[in-house]
C-alpha cells in the first residue's frame, strides 16, 4: 500500500527561508491540500516531494510496496506531477510527445492518450499551438502516462473551463478511490472537505 | 597550537629565502644570479598542481559523498589559490625566460601546460560566477573539476611531444632523477615543502573566513 | 532494475526525438552548415589561387580545418541541452528519462551530426585548398576518433552550462581546455595521414581520451543532470 510522510523538511533560496521545517502524511485513498498564501511554500514543497529539487535538511519518505522508501531518483520516475512550469515539444504533436514519454517511461501510450481523449483534446496538433487550457490538459494527459500511485499537483485545474475540471475532478476521484494518494496545491476552488489540510504560513 | 604552526612556517619560510640567497650554489648553464629563481618558481608551479589535485579531490567528495558545502568551499578555495600560485609561477617563470632565452614567452611545453591549466582555472571560476544556487553552483563546479581531472594528464603527455623543450631538463626534470649539488636540492625541497605547508594553511584561513561571513549573512533559523 | 534491451529503447527514443525535431525546425543543421561553410571560404580564399605548398599543406591546413569543425560544433552542438533547459521541457525529462539513456541518446544525435558535418565539409576543404592526402584512411580514422571526442566532451559541457547563465560564452570559455587535447592529437593524426607518415602514439592516445572522456560523461551526467 503507498504511503508518503515528510518531516522537518527545510529549503532556502539564498538567504530566503522558504521552507521552514514542514511535516506531513497521506494514507492509501488520501489527499493533502496544501495552503497558504504567495511565497509560503507551496510550490517548493511540491518540488521537494517528487524529487526535483533536495531539500536542505528533513526526509521525504514515499513507499510503494513493502517497507524500504524510495530513494529520490527512484520517486522522481514514479510521480505523477502537474505544474504549471512543465513544458513539452512544440515541434511535435500531442501524439507524438505522448509517446515520446511513453517509450521514456517503458509504458504503452494508451492509458495517456484516453485520458486526453476524455478531456478532448485533438491528438495531431502540434504542441506549440495549443492553447493554455490545452495545455493544461496536456499535462494532465502525460501525468498519469505511467499510472502512477502518487499524484502531485500543483495549480492543477489552472486554464481549465468548466467541463475540463470536472472531468479531472472525477480523474483524481477515480484516482484516489483506486488506493492511490494525492497533494494537492493552488487548487482553483477549495472545496475538498474530506481532505486533510496543511498550512503553510507566509 | 595553530599559532605556532604559523610561526613554525613563517620561520620556515624565512630561512628557505636566506638559504636561497645566501647558501645554496649557484647552478652550472644559467646566467649570473638567475638559477636562484629556481627556489621559487618551481615550488609555486608545484604548489599550483596540488591545488587541482585537492580542489578534485573534495570535488569527488561533494559529489559522491553528502553534497556537504564545506568540501564545495574547500574545492573553490583550492583553485582560487591553484590559480594564484599559477599566476605567480607563470611570471617567475617569464622573467627568468627573459634573462635566459631573451624573451618573455617562448612556447615551451611548460609553459604552455601552466597556461592551459590556469584556463581551467579561470573557467572553473566563471562557471561558478554564472550560477546562482548554492547546491546547482557545488554540483556543476565539481562535476566540472572532475572532466577537468580526466583529461589533463593527457596534457602533460601530448604537450612536451609536439613542441621542442627549452627548459633546463639536465638539472630539473620530470623523471625524478635531479642532477643538482646537495645543498641545491636541500633548499629546493625545503621550499617546496615550505610552498605546500603555506598553501594549506592559506587554504584553511580562506575556508574559515568564508565560511565566517556565509554564517554571518544567513537568514535567522 | 530494467531490462538493458527497455533502456536502449529509451535512448533510441530520445535520438529519434532530437532528429525529429530537428528536420522540423533545421535549426541546428543549418548553423552548423553556414559555419562551416563561411569559415571554409575565408581560409581558402586567404589561401589564395595556387593553394599551398607541401610542407603548408603538412602543417598548416589540418590545423584550419579542425578549427573549422570546432567552432562549427560549438556553434550548434549544445543547443541540444540549452533548449530543454529554456523551453522548461527538461522539467519533464528529469522526471521521466533514466539519466544514463538521456546522455546516450543524445550523444548518438551529437555524433551523427559531427559525423555528417564531416563527411561534408573535409572533402570540400581538401579539394579547395588544394590539400595532399597521402593517407586517407588515416584521415577517416582521426576524423572519426577525432569527431567522437569533440561530440562527447561537447555534450559534457553543454549539459553543465545549460544550467548557467550566459551559456553562450560559458561553453566556450569551458570546452577549449577540455578539448584542447583532443585538438592536439586529432590535428597530429590529420598531419601524419597528409604526409603519409604511420599513425605512432598520437592514435592510442585519442582512443584513450575518447575512453577517458566517455567514462567521465557516464559517471558526472546523473550528478550535473539531477539535483
Amino acid at each position: 500500500m503507498p504511503s508518503l510522510r515528510f518531516e522537518n523538511v527545510r529549503r532556502r533560496f539564498g538567504r530566503l527561508a522558504v521552507l521552514n521545517g514542514v511535516s506531513g502524511a497521506v494514507g492509501p485513498g488520501g489527499m493533502l491540500l496544501v495552503t497558504g498564501p504567495n511565497g509560503s511554500g507551496k510550490s517548493t514543497l511540491l518540488r521537494c516531494l517528487s524529487g526535483l529539487l533536495a531539500p536542505d535538511a528533513g526526509a521525504i519518505e514515499y513507499r510503494e510496496e513493502g517497507d524500504e522508501p524510495l530513494d529520490a531518483a527512484e520517486r522522481r520516475r514514479r510521480v505523477g506531477v502537474v505544474a504549471p512550469d512543465l513544458a513539452f515539444y512544440g515541434e511535435l504533436t500531442v501524439k507524438e510527445n505522448l509517446e515520446f514519454f511513453a517509450r521514456l517511461r517503458r509504458v504503452p501510450a494508451a492509458k495517456g492518450l484516453a485520458v486526453l481523449d476524455r478531456l478532448g483534446l485533438p491528438l495531431d496538433r502540434f504542441a506549440s499551438a495549443l492553447s493554455s487550457g490545452m495545455r493544461q490538459r496536456l499535462r494532465w494527459g502525460w501525468a498519469v502516462l505511467h499510472s502512477p500511485r502518487l499524484l502531485l499537483l500543483d495549480e492543477p485545474f489552472q486554464n481549465f473551463d468548466a467541463s475540463a475540471e470536472c472531468i479531472a475532478r472525477e480523474l483524481l476521484a477515480e484516482h484516489l478511490a483506486g488506493g492511490g494518494l494525492a497533494v494537492v496545491a493552488n487548487p482553483s476552488a477549495l472545496d475538498f472537505d474530506h481532505a486533510e489540510r496543511l498550512h503553510l504560513g507566509g | 597550537m595553530k599559532n605556532l604552526l604559523a610561526w613554525l612556517l613563517w620561520l620556515w619560510m624565512s630561512a628557505v629565502i636566506v638559504a636561497a640567497f645566501l647558501w645554496a650554489p649557484l647552478a652550472k648553464g644559467f646566467i649570473g644570479q638567475s638559477s636562484r629563481i629556481l627556489f621559487f618558481h618551481v615550488p609555486m608551479a608545484w604548489v599550483s598542481f596540488v591545488g587541482f589535485i585537492a580542489a578534485a579531490v573534495w570535488s569527488a567528495r561533494y559529489l559522491f559523498g553528502g553534497r556537504d558545502p564545506r568540501h564545495d568551499r574547500a574545492a573553490a578555495v583550492a583553485i582560487e589559490l591553484g590559480l594564484l600560485f599559477g599566476v605567480l609561477a607563470t611570471i617567475t617563470g617569464a622573467l627568468w625566460a627573459r634573462i635566459m632565452w631573451g624573451a618573455y614567452w617562448n612556447w615551451d611545453p611548460r609553459q604552455t601546460s601552466i597556461l592551459i591549466s590556469l584556463l581551467f582555472y579561470g573557467a572553473y571560476l566563471a562557471l561558478r560566477s554564472g550560477i546562482d544556487d548554492q547546491d546547482t553552483r557545488g554540483r556543476l563546479s565539481a562535476a566540472y573539476a572532475l572532466l577537468g581531472m580526466a583529461v589533463t594528464p593527457f596534457l602533460f603527455w601530448i604537450v612536451p611531444r609536439i613542441t621542442y623543450s627549452l627548459h633546463p631538463d639536465p638539472v630539473v626534470n620530470t623523471q625524478g632523477k635531479v642532477n643538482m649539488e646537495s645543498r641545491m636540492q636541500i633548499v629546493l625541497y625545503a621550499s617546496v615543502a615550505g610552498f605546500t605547508a603555506l598553501f594549506f594553511w592559506i587554504h584553511n584561513l580562506q575556508c574559515r573566513l568564508q565560511a565566517h561571513s556565509e554564517r554571518k549573512s544567513a537568514p535567522l533559523e | 532494475m530494467p531490462s538493458a534491451s527497455t533502456w536502449a529503447a529509451e535512448a533510441a527514443a530520445v535520438f529519434v526525438k532530437e532528429w525529429r525535431c530537428e528536420f522540423r525546425t533545421r535549426y541546428s543543421l543549418n548553423t552548423l552548415a553556414l559555419f562551416a561553410f563561411t569559415t571554409l571560404v575565408v581560409v581558402s580564399v586567404s589561401l589564395g589561387p595556387l593553394g599551398v605548398s607541401f610542407a603548408q599543406g603538412t602543417s598548416v591546413l589540418p590545423v584550419l580545418l579542425w578549427v573549422i569543425l570546432l567552432f562549427s560544433v560549438a556553434a550548434g552542438l549544445p543547443r541540444t541541452y540549452v533548449q530543454e533547459e529554456e523551453t522548461q521541457t527538461a522539467i519533464a525529462l528529469r522526471l521521466a528519462a533514466t539519466p544514463s539513456a538521456l546522455f546516450c541518446g543524445k550523444l548518438l544525435y551529437g555524433l551523427t551530426l559531427v559525423f555528417a558535418l564531416e563527411a561534408l565539409v573535409t572533402p570540400v576543404y581538401v579539394a579547395m585548398t588544394n590539400m595532399t592526402v597521402r593517407s586517407p584512411g588515416l584521415l577517416a580514422l582521426a576524423l572519426a576518433a577525432g569527431g567522437y571526442g569533440l561530440a562527447t566532451g561537447s555534450s559534457l559541457v553543454a549539459a553543465i552550462i545549460a544550467q548557467a547563465r550566459s551559456k553562450g560564452t560559458l561553453f566556450s570559455v569551458l570546452s577549449f581546455p577540455v578539448l584542447l587535447p583532443l585538438l592536439l592529437l586529432a590535428v597530429e593524426l590529420t598531419r601524419r595521414a597528409a604526409a603519409g607518415d604511420a599513425a605512432g602514439v598520437a592514435l592510442p592516445q585519442l582512443l584513450l581520451y575518447d575512453g577517458s572522456v566517455t567514462v567521465a560523461g557516464l559517471m558526472l551526467f546523473p550528478a550535473v543532470w539531477n539535483p
